[in-house]
């Protein structure tokens, strides 16, 4: 008895120093490694292709204009990347897209994009 | 009765300094340099604003690309990576770590080197196609260490935010370039008189129609630009070929400016006798014509803000080690590490306040390997009062440049270079 109130009293001094023990099941995921890509002799010098990332768009009206139109040029992590803009930023980009870059988008389309940025994307709007 | 399991004895502990039940027990338990229980870590937030970035880096996640360590992603088509902060402790930045910024979506997988010509064309007497053999053996060998800078690097720190690519910090990198100067191969295609520009393009396309931006992407300089004499059309970096995702075969090499000229997977030279008004020239990669290249948003909505385009980098510095992750304790003496660069005749002079900016130290300068490089810096610091510290850094570049407290915006989001500030969290060491 008197030995487990010492190791009580020993451990009690020990564990006031500091804290230790603690794990936690994992939150921000791993990553796998990749094979070393097998080179062949020749003159060619290659790359893997270029993996792309799932990228959630925020659901709702307008998501498949963006999929048909937006990912031609640009995957939707362009949308998600940006910090929430105003809505005058967003139609203007939109605008920008057509004018500047020479987007083909129909104009009833165009409207829905811009609104569904509106929607998603301001610092009003934006949840995720 | 003897044995008794680490881990149950210490939640008995634990059980009864919450409660209380022992006095004693809970007194030391309050004494306890972590009182807090250790919970799971928290995940960066998917995206900042609409206040500025407060992060050193981007918030996005770490991902693997072909030929490279773990980098934080911008986006993924095209490929845009960042590097992350502890790579910046030295000189020179790992290939593997490189950031990279791409701007079209049809990017090369593999280059046939028996195929691929650099092309020197346009306004020449000899119209040339170089193989990456003949760079090698026609040409006198040059090297260059040289910061490679994004023009946007540091766009998530503007207020209001700008959209564009949502880079921190580490849109950057310094790298020992190895090449052929630019001008040797001029003097081998021999100009035309009449000869205004030259233009640059990589293999890169888009899928925007043409004519537009969004097909090709090019970038042009002035022949009468004093940078052409640095300037290296560069097939080795620290000593390898260029990874892929930043420019293999050769990329341009335009020491002191920004990245945005520095055209990877160079294949065209086009000698042009009228100015490029391409959108990469025209529009794109364009700053105010203003002390610093700041304006306002209301200078911009009014159409008062004439604008040329981008060159040299100003001046800037950065605390790397420590980052702030960790508390300090008091007394125990911390080497304050960083770097610092300038498009401006290097760097003379960094200097670190540990009072936010109210007082500032003098730190040692590390090995000059050239005046368009990384220059490290280092300060040895004894904290001693607990409390929060903000730690800044300010350079002088070799033109006498000093960095300023103030922030820059444009709408762009170019040419950041605000002096860094960093909060270091001290405690007592007994």
């Amino acid at each position: 008895m008197v030995t487990a109130i010492c190791a009580f009293f020993a451990s009690a001094a020990l564990y006031a120093q500091f804290n230790a023990g603690f794990y936690a099941l994992e939150v921000s995921g791993s990553i796998r490694q990749t094979m070393p890509r097998a080179a062949g002799v020749g003159a060619s010098y290659e790359t893997a292709a270029y993996p792309l990332y799932r990228t959630e768009l925020a659901a709702g009206d307008g998501e498949q204009e963006i999929s048909s139109y937006c990912n031609t040029c640009h995957s939707p992590r362009y949308i998600t990347m940006q910090p929430p803009l105003p809505s005058d930023t967003w139609a203007a980009e939109v605008n920008k897209m057509i004018k500047a870059y020479g987007a083909s988008i129909p104009d009833d389309s165009t409207q829905k994009i811009i609104q569904y940025l509106q929607s998603h994307y301001t610092p009003e709007t934006r949840k995720k | 009765m003897t044995i008794v399991r680490e881990a149950s004895r210490r939640r008995f502990l634990r059980t009864l300094g919450a409660g209380g039940a022992l006095g004693l027990v809970g007194q030391w338990n309050a004494l306890n340099a972590f009182a807090q229980e250790p919970t799971a870590p928290h995940d960066l937030p998917n995206f900042t604003g609409p206040g500025a970035n407060p992060y050193w880096n981007s918030v996005g996640p770490l991902v693997t690309e072909p030929q490279k360590s773990p980098l934080i992603l911008l986006t993924d088509r095209p490929v845009q990576l960042e590097t992350p902060r502890h790579y910046f402790l030295n000189t020179f930045t790992p290939n593997d770590a490189f950031y990279v910024r791409w701007h079209l979506e049809t990017i090369p997988n593999s280059v046939d080197l028996k195929e691929w010509r650099l092309h020197v064309e346009g306004n020449v007497r000899k119209p040339l196609a170089l193989g990456l053999n003949d760079l090698v053996t026609q040409f006198k060998t040059s090297s260059i260490a040289a910061v490679n800078q994004c023009s946007g690097n540091s766009r998530s720190r503007l207020q209001p935010r700008v959209p564009g690519g949502q880079w921190g910090n580490g849109a950057m990198g310094n790298a020992l370039w190895t090449g052929v100067k630019l001008r040797e191969i001029l003097n081998a295609a021999a100009l035309k008189s009449g000869s205004l520009q030259l233009q640059f393009e990589g293999l890169d396309r888009g899928k925007g129609p043409e004519g537009f931006g969004s097909n090709r992407f090019m970038k042009s300089l002035d022949l009468t630009d004093p940078v052409l004499d640095e300037t290296l059309v560069a097939y080795s970096m620290n000593g390898e070929p260029l990874p892929m995702l930043n420019g293999f075969p050769v990329r341009l090499v335009v020491p002191g400016y920004f990245a945005t000229y520095w055209v990877k997977s160079l294949s065209w030279i086009r000698v042009l006798d009228k100015p490029d008004e391409n959108f990469w020239m025209k529009t794109a990669y364009r700053i105010p014509d203003t002390p610093g290249g700041s304006t306002t948003p209301d200078d911009v909505k009014a159409g008062k803000v004439k604008t040329v385009p981008i060159a040299k980098m100003p001046v800037r510095s950065f605390l790397i080690s420590p980052d702030g992750s960790s508390k300090l304790p008091s007394e125990v003496p911390v080497l304050l590490q960083g770097i610092a660069f300038s498009g401006y005749g290097g760097i003379a002079k960094a200097e670190v306040s540990i009072d936010d900016g109210a007082t500032w130290r003098t730190a040692r300068l590390g090995e000059d390997t050239g005046k368009f490089s990384f220059r490290t810096w280092e300060l040895s610091w004894i904290p001693q009062k607990p409390g929060k510290h903000t730690v800044a850094v300010r350079a002088t570049d070799g033109e006498g440049h000093i960095q300023k407290d103030e922030a820059v915006w444009n709408p762009g989001g170019y040419l950041w270079n605000r002096i860094e500030r960093q909060e270091i969290v001290v405690g007592p060491a007994g």
